[in-house]
């Protein structure tokens, strides 16, 4: 989503987005006009009078999971936000706890365990990275 | 209202372009699924 129209999208789609990934962006690419939705958000730059960089993880409640703004300059890690959308859909499961540095597959702790004292038995600085 | 984890996600509806279609899109049409919800400065620029 950003302040430009459907229409400017579809340009950028037909001349960008498609020479990267075939057949261009895969889900819908929302207009904002003025930052109306941006501000309700807290990502528009009315200065700049753009959307900042944000992004939201929502979850099947509608209840925001996560959120990460980045300046212009810098460009999102999609693999950490999936890292994250895999952590919360695997608490939501299950309850688990995920600590510093968990990637699927890594060992997980009980909500108990996350606040026990006793978490360096099972973790070490080695793990956050 | 303010925006942070553990609280609703301020509802909106916006014009798209979905699969070369423009369309209405809301975010409530997306409950039952996880959305990740993606801002960025403009067109024609990094995302």
């Amino acid at each position: 989503m950003s302040l430009d129209s459907v229409d400017t999208h579809r340009g950028w789609q037909e001349k960008e987005l498609s020479q990267m990934v075939r057949g261009g962006a895969l889900f819908p690419m929302l207009s904002d006009p003025g930052g109306r939705i941006g501000a309700l958000y807290g990502v528009y730059d009315a200065e700049e009078g753009v959307d900042q960089r944000g992004r939201f993880l929502v979850d099947p409640m509608g209840l925001i999971q996560s959120m990460e703004i980045l300046p212009d300059s810098l460009g999102r890690n999609i693999g950490e936000a999936l890292r994250q959308l895999r952590a919360l859909q695997h608490h939501q499961a299950t309850g688990d706890y995920m600590p510093c540095g968990w990637e699927p597959g890594k060992p997980t702790l009980s909500k108990e365990q996350s606040r026990s004292g006793e978490i360096w038995k099972e973790w070490k600085a080695r793990h956050a990275f | 209202m303010s925006v942070t984890v553990g609280k609703k996600a301020p509802e909106f509806t916006a014009d798209a372009l979905d699969q070369g279609q423009t369309r209405k899109v809301s975010l409530a049409e997306y409950r039952g699924r996880w959305v990740m919800l993606f801002f960025y400065p403009a067109d024609f620029s990094t995302v």
